[in-house]
């Protein structure tokens, strides 16, 4: 262990050495100040409750498997919002469009069906929006995988005059906890209002502090505030995982295969090689020391970024969810992918110019394959598009991505597990987070770890049978 | 008991062979001078010994153990020729970090280091980074990393090429210390005079053969050449000697001496006694030597540079190999 621990002190020493790793430190830093200015304040009860239901005429059906939003024939309005224990009561209005045609979620006879007597068709399915919208809703299962444009869910007119109160009110229930995490009890009230008017008593529970509830987001300590509020989840996502998990980790992936492209083409020099060479340690354990040596650098810069952004955002928003630090070692995993790609080149031909340009082709090829597989999923849960294609597309490219490590899966998983603790389900929907298909972390980490041994066996195999 | 014994040793590259079937024993507490020309393959014989390279036939043995075997290469200490530091090492650090991959303990390294730059000379410097040392103290902190965990074979690969006059000597004074207290040295070098100087034996190499062995006194003793030197105002009879069979010509640069040449099989005696006979005295008999540096150059004359590595593939780069 002694010689490991060496090799890693060299390898640090290696990594802090050039300036680089201090400008992209003194970057990070600037990155976490910036971010620790950040101020987030709960907007007004009146206003939250008004963007929150705001939201419901827009709402995804979430019982099925849908990007994007269905239009609602209803309109939502919130009344006398007063502070309740740990929430706040309120009233729902909601005030439903009469339908005179058929929308899509009703079925339609095709045109070459229509007969004389079906001129009277649509009148037989005229109603209120909302009815139509609550039916639509109990009847989608997420298991069924219904897309509501592609397969139109058929409902009747008994159906749409046989909803219970209840039925309204889990659909009510469902939506605050659908767009804004917010856990409700809520009792219809008949008195005193006549359909197409509906109205609802809301409790809600846990305050502001629900994911959904906008805030108002300011930067430089106050300075400088957003024009629109946003949910607090919402914006540490975007900073989580498009600003950190996204650009950040990126630029971060291309510096790291630069710099560390060097450190085995060094190590491999005349003069260099001879005296390691010399010294009591097998090849196969210089190289694989030196391999993890160099995932320090990576290693320290995000551990730095990531640990110093997760502080500042946890310290100003309030929210010390633990999720994020995964960016840590799930960063350095990718950029072990790749430097072990670098490794094998660099052993190979002891070039550092080579081993850059086949990380980075060989990372760009992988955010290809999958990319191309993450389209050919959602292509493959829908029966009748799943038709219309051959079958070497689907096959070439599931092997692809059984050999190949899973880089963009690696992705994906990170991404669901910062959505899930920040986003709202609504805006996962929106993401399309929680209706993809997502691998296990096992089999993900599985085999982008066969592949890395495979590419240093490959680079010990030649390193061992040269000579230097 | 041999420290270094290596038997019909042969190295080929593709199809040039670097080592032709070298057989050489270097017993313990010597110091051994490898000698030859670029490309003789004298880097590639102690290459192989260290594991560096690999052998293609024959044996070569390190303190009685395969030469390369990772037990063998924590008792040997080597500077290599043309060694690259990492810049962003101290000459502190440098020696820390061999010194862990050597094994050595970290309360023996932290006394034993400064101990061993200043030994070298360089413990003034030692906190500096190595890209600040010039060649010298480079090459004398190359020495020091070789000395650090006290090894019992040391391989020196031109340890005094870019070193100064004064460092020269100080580095062969070093190095008869170490073979006081008992170490093996095993050097090559291309400073004939210093190898002279310090080596109990030398080997020289040639395009892969070992042609030369043996001690210094042995190398450069001259068989059957004898200077000879007459009284003042006596005349030497060169006519009557060379009539005798015995090649004489006069010495340039010594008036009244003459170098004479004995024939194949015969001894001084015949023209000691035409001397004494023509009432001569002889103040001056010596058998001649010669310089190791003679030795070498009538042994590699007239031999063209070998060559110990593959030929090079047109538009490839190769920033190692090509030693000696």
């Amino acid at each position: 262990m002694q010689q490991f621990f060496a090799i890693l002190k060299d390898s640090f020493r290696e990594a802090m050495d050039g300036f680089v790793i201090y400008a992209m430190l003194v970057m990070s830093a600037l990155v976490i100040l910036l971010l620790g200015s950040l101020s987030f304040a709960p907007s007004e009860p009146n206003d939250a409750f008004t963007h929150i239901v705001g939201n419901f005429e827009d709402a995804v059906v979430e019982g099925g498997r849908l990007r994007g939003v269905l239009r609602q024939y209803a309109h939502f309005r919130v009344e006398d919002v007063r502070s309740d224990g740990n929430g706040y009561k309120l009233r729902l209005l909601v005030t439903a469009e009469r339908r005179t045609n058929i929308d899509d979620s009703v079925d339609q006879p095709k045109e070459g069906d229509k007969k004389e007597g079906d001129k009277k068709e649509p009148e037989k399915y005229k109603g209120d929006g909302f009815r139509q919208l609550v039916l639509v809703w109990t009847k989608l299962k997420p298991e069924r995988n219904e897309l509501p444009f592609l397969q139109p869910v058929r409902v009747t007119s008994d159906e749409l005059k046989n909803l219970t109160d209840e039925q309204f009110e889990n659909y009510i229930k469902k939506q605050f906890d659908f767009h804004a995490g917010m856990n409700v009890t809520v009792k219809r009230v008949v008195t005193g209002f006549t359909e197409p008017e509906y109205a609802f008593d809301v409790t809600t529970t846990g305050g502001t502090a629900v994911r959904g509830w906008p805030h108002k987001v300011s930067l430089l300590f106050g300075t400088w505030t957003l024009p629109v509020p946003i949910n607090l989840g919402e914006t540490l996502f975007w900073i989580q995982d498009r600003l950190v998990n996204g650009v950040g980790a990126a630029l971060a992936l291309l510096i790291s295969v630069v710099l560390t492209a060097f450190y085995i083409p060094n190590m491999l020099r005349k003069g260099s090689i001879d005296l390691l060479i010399s010294k009591p340690l097998g090849r196969t354990q210089l190289l694989v020391y030196k391999y993890i040596g160099g995932l320090t650098f990576i290693f320290i810069l995000t551990a730095f970024t990531v640990g110093g952004v997760w502080l500042a955002l946890a310290a100003r928003s309030g929210v010390w969810d633990l999720s994020f630090l995964i960016v840590i070692p799930v960063l350095t995993f990718t950029f072990a992918i790749l430097y072990a790609v670098s490794t094998f080149a660099a052993v190979f031909t002891r070039s550092a110019i080579v081993s850059i340009l086949l990380a980075v082709a060989f990372a760009v090829f992988l955010y290809i394959v999958g990319f191309v597989k993450t389209i050919f999923d959602t292509i493959k849960s829908n029966d009748r598009a799943r038709k219309e294609m051959p079958e070497w597309p689907f096959t070439l490219v599931d092997t692809l991505n059984n050999i190949l490590p899973r880089y963009k899966d690696l992705d994906k998983l990170t991404t669901k597990l910062l959505s899930t603790g920040t986003l709202t389900q609504a805006e996962m929907r929106e993401r399309t987070i929680d209706v993809l298909d997502y691998p296990s972390w096992g089999s993900t980490l599985g085999v982008s770890l066969a592949f890395i041994v495979v590419m240093l066996a490959l680079s010990c195999w030649r390193l061992n049978r040269r000579d230097y | 008991m041999a420290v270094i014994e290596t038997k019909d040793l042969w190295k080929t590259y593709g199809r040039i062979e670097a080592l032709k079937g070298v057989s050489l024993k270097v017993e313990k507490g010597q110091i051994y001078g490898l000698l030859g020309q670029n490309g003789a393959g004298k880097t590639t014989l102690i290459k192989i010994l260290l594991g560096i390279v690999q052998l293609t036939h024959g044996e070569a043995l390190l303190l009685s153990n395969p030469a390369g075997s990772i037990d063998v290469r924590r008792r040997v200490g080597y500077l290599p020729e043309d060694h690259a530091f990492p810049n962003y090492h101290t000459g502190y650090s440098l020696m820390d970090f061999y010194g862990s991959l050597y094994g050595v303990p970290a309360t023996v390294r932290k006394q034993k280091i400064p101990e061993t730059l200043e030994m070298v000379g360089i413990a003034g410097r030692m906190h500096s980074k190595i890209k600040t040392y010039s060649k010298g103290m480079k090459q004398r902190l190359g020495i020091a990393q070789a000395l650090l965990h006290d090894p019992e074979l040391i391989i020196l690969d031109e340890p005094t090429d870019g070193v100064d006059p004064m460092g020269r000597r100080e580095i062969r004074e070093l190095m008869s210390m170490l073979k006081e207290k008992g170490h093996t040295i095993f050097l090559n070098s291309h400073l004939l005079g210093e190898v002279e100087l310090i080596c109990d034996r030398v080997a020289i190499l040639q395009q892969g053969k070992l042609v030369r062995e043996g001690t210094i006194a042995d190398l450069t003793k001259t068989k059957g050449t004898y200077i000879l030197g007459l009284l003042a105002g006596q005349t030497f009879p060169v006519e009557a000697v060379t009539q005798l069979g015995f090649p004489v010509r006069p010495m340039p640069d010594q008036p009244g001496h003459f170098e004479v040449t004995l024939p194949e099989g015969k001894t001084i005696e015949p023209v000691m006694k035409l001397l004494s006979e023509k009432g001569l005295t002889v103040i001056h008999i010596v058998e001649k030597k010669q310089s190791l540096e003679d030795v070498f150059m009538t042994t590699v004359e007239g031999a063209e540079p070998g060559v110990d590595r593959k030929p090079r593939r047109r538009g490839t780069a190769r920033p190692v190999g090509g030693g000696d």
